[in-house]
């Protein structure tokens, strides 16, 4: 699914070079569940912009789903982010002037599938369970919500992976739970994920924890005792799951 | 579909911001309106200066005693000739060929009374003719014929003016007027006939026909005019010159002396109107095109404005898969729907300014679709060249710049 080899990405600034990455491999196999943890400043932004086809490693290959990434055009990254790839961003990115729908759509604009447009975006709504909310604004969604409005945006032309970075990091801890649920639940379905985080407790919700440090990879390994977000809310006095704070 | 979606996204941002967005399209607002009433009202009055050369019959060549000056701009004939006599228009209307009546007239200012009233009036004597030539009307009475001018009967017919200003509301027809120091009797009336090409009121006169007006009136063997009329209008520049060479031949004019009178063409006169009208039409152009042109520069700032305002929405459609081209199209449609809504709402300000105008001018506004639809395609063309830059540094942004951004 997704094969690193000798990543490496220097940014020149002036005269200064920053090595950003300073040779990353793995493999990531379909239907895994993986966090990248890292301090900031270990690169995991940098892993994070190129594995979403944002940004062009400066050496090295990087293969998502048998296409070579690092020698692809602008063009043809903007196809492959659109039909291959999936965000969930920490700040939503949602338009405040669309409803949860149309948010939803968007990709589909830039995708050339035919086909009932809003029909699929209400069914990614209901896959995070927000098919009672496709005609309100973001204004008017807790930021739980919003996230989940971007989960279904992300999965709406059905990517071959989630990239989330930062899933959790805007909302708090309940809220940030119903994200890493449904990321679980997504999961058992059969859905690769790669999620960066710098957050243990957010990480330790992965199957698989690759840890980064200055650019290299400090660490890779499955997570023996993944914790269950469903249970955890269960456990989160308060109100019940879906009624999160507006 | 997808590009249909886009387009009500687009408007949607730009409704959101109704008062910048209106602001923006001002100019493009301003100077499609003012095109539009500009040629509205300029066919208007071209219509109507064109009407008042027809009024003064459209087949018709005028012929004056004098040599023709050009003062102040326009072309005069001034001092009194003495020259041209009723038998050089017995000789046009029986020499030149396609020539249908050759009517000759005299005028002078004189004061009309009637019963202590008087005014003061252009007094026009002139063949039987003259009433069909220079198309005069009746209101009401009779005109006078060929056997009033031969026996020098002391007839008249009075203009609108003049019926209005001596007689008020009373009947002219059968009254005597004083003209000078002869008694005329008024035999009719002419219908309201409005001003001519060069402003003149056409209704203040008073016709008598031209043997009296000679002997009686003004005594002098000389007349003033001559009006030919023309077969047809397709022969109006081939009788102007059989009546050039005639009268020249008349007069004994060698090769290379001057002409002593004048001749006016009608359709020169038209041809002329035209030339004025359609500098007039590139002098508005000209104006459209530079408020159009201030207006496209007003869009432009409006765009790049928003480019930067929505910097992360153009990270935010990359990260989803939008290539550069489409974020090119984007603003490049929502450019031609501002300038295009700016189109359409200055075509409507326009419209209804002409209409104003025209109302208040007493005239037709002349609206013509091929402007309008000219103006409306001009406006989005300004959108889509200004738009252009401010798309292209859009799609240029890198998308992780831009989502970073705020």
């Amino acid at each position: 699914m997704i094969a690193l080899e000798s990543l490496t990405k220097h940014y020149t600034k002036g005269t200064v070079v920053t090595e950003a990455l300073k040779g990353v491999s793995f493999r990531v196999e379909r239907g895994e569940f993986v966090a990248i943890m890292g301090a900031s400043g270990s690169g995991k932004t940098t892993l994070m912009n190129i594995l979403g086809g944002l940004d062009t490693p400066t050496s090295g290959t990087y293969r998502l789903d048998g296409l070579d990434m690092a020698r692809a055009t602008d063009d043809e990254l903007s196809g492959i982010r659109n039909r291959k790839i999936g965000f969930v961003f920490q700040q939503f990115y949602l338009l405040d002037r669309a409803d949860a729908l149309k948010n939803v759509m968007l990709p589909l604009i830039y995708a050339d599938g035919s086909g009932d447009d809003a029909a699929r975006a209400g069914q990614a709504l209901a896959a995070v369970g927000l098919s009672a909310r496709s005609h309100h604004h973001p204004a008017e969604l807790s930021g739980g919500e919003q996230q989940r409005v971007a989960i279904a945006r992300a999965l709406v032309t059905d990517p071959v992976i989630l990239l989330a970075d930062e899933p959790t990091g805007n909302l708090d801890a309940r809220n940030g739970l119903e994200v890493l649920a449904i990321f679980q639940r997504l999961h058992r379905e059969g859905r690769t994920i790669v999620m960066i985080t710098h957050d243990p407790a957010v990480a330790d919700h992965a199957r698989r924890l690759i840890v980064l440090k200055d650019g290299r990879i400090a660490g890779d390994s499955p997570v023996t005792h993944p914790r269950d977000a469903q249970a955890e809310l269960g456990r989160t006095p308060g109100d019940a799951p879906g009624a999160g704070p507006r | 579909m997808q590009f249909s979606q886009n387009a009500v996204l687009s408007c949607q941002i730009l409704a959101a911001h109704p008062l910048r967005t209106l602001l923006s399209i001002a100019g493009v607002v301003v100077g499609v309106a003012a095109v539009i009433l500009m040629v509205a009202v300029g066919q208007g009055a071209e219509q109507r200066i064109l009407d008042r050369i027809g009024r003064m019959g459209s087949n018709l060549i005028t012929i004056n005693a004098a040599p023709a000056r050009l003062m102040i701009g326009r072309s005069r004939t001034v001092a009194t000739v003495t020259t041209l006599t009723a038998r050089d228009a017995r000789a046009l209307s029986e020499d030149c060929p396609h020539v249908v009546a050759a009517v000759p007239a005299v005028s002078k200012s004189l004061v009309v009374h009637w019963e202590g009233r008087n005014t003061t009036t252009t007094v026009v004597g002139m063949t039987a003719d003259g009433f069909r030539v220079r198309s005069v009307p009746l209101a009401s009475g009779r005109p006078f014929d060929a056997d009033d001018d031969r026996l020098r009967k002391r007839v008249a017919v009075v203009g609108q003016t003049v019926r209005r200003n001596v007689f008020g509301t009373a009947n002219p027809v059968g009254q005597d007027i004083r003209i000078g120091r002869v008694i005329f009797e008024v035999v009719g009336a002419a219908r309201l006939r409005g001003t001519d090409a060069t402003g003149m009121d056409q209704d203040d006169v008073v016709f008598v026909p031209l043997e009296t007006a000679m002997r009686r009136l003004l005594n002098v063997p000389y007349i003033q005019t001559i009006y030919v009329e023309a077969e047809s209008r397709r022969w109006m520049d081939r009788v102007e010159r059989d009546v050039r060479g005639l009268l020249r031949e008349r007069q004994r004019l060698t090769a290379g002396r001057p002409d002593t009178f004048t001749i006016q063409n009608q359709q020169t006169l038209i041809r002329a109107e035209r030339e004025t009208a359609r500098a007039m039409t590139l002098l508005i152009a000209s104006v459209a095109g530079i408020a159009l042109l201030v207006g496209g520069v007003g869009i432009m700032a409006v765009m790049l404005m928003a480019v930067r305002e929505r910097t992360r929405e153009i990270g935010l459609r990359r990260a989803l898969g939008a290539r550069p081209r489409d974020i090119r199209v984007q603003f490049l449609v929502e450019a031609a729907l501002l300038s295009g809504g700016g189109g359409v709402l200055g075509f409507g300000i326009g419209i209804g300014a002409a209409v104003a105008a025209a109302r208040l001018g007493g005239w037709n506004a002349s609206v013509s679709w091929t402007a309008a639809g000219l103006a409306i395609a001009c406006s989005v063309t300004v959108g889509m060249v200004f738009g252009l830059y401010p798309a292209l540094r859009a799609s240029r942004l890198e998308p992780i710049q831009a989502l970073k951004s705020d």
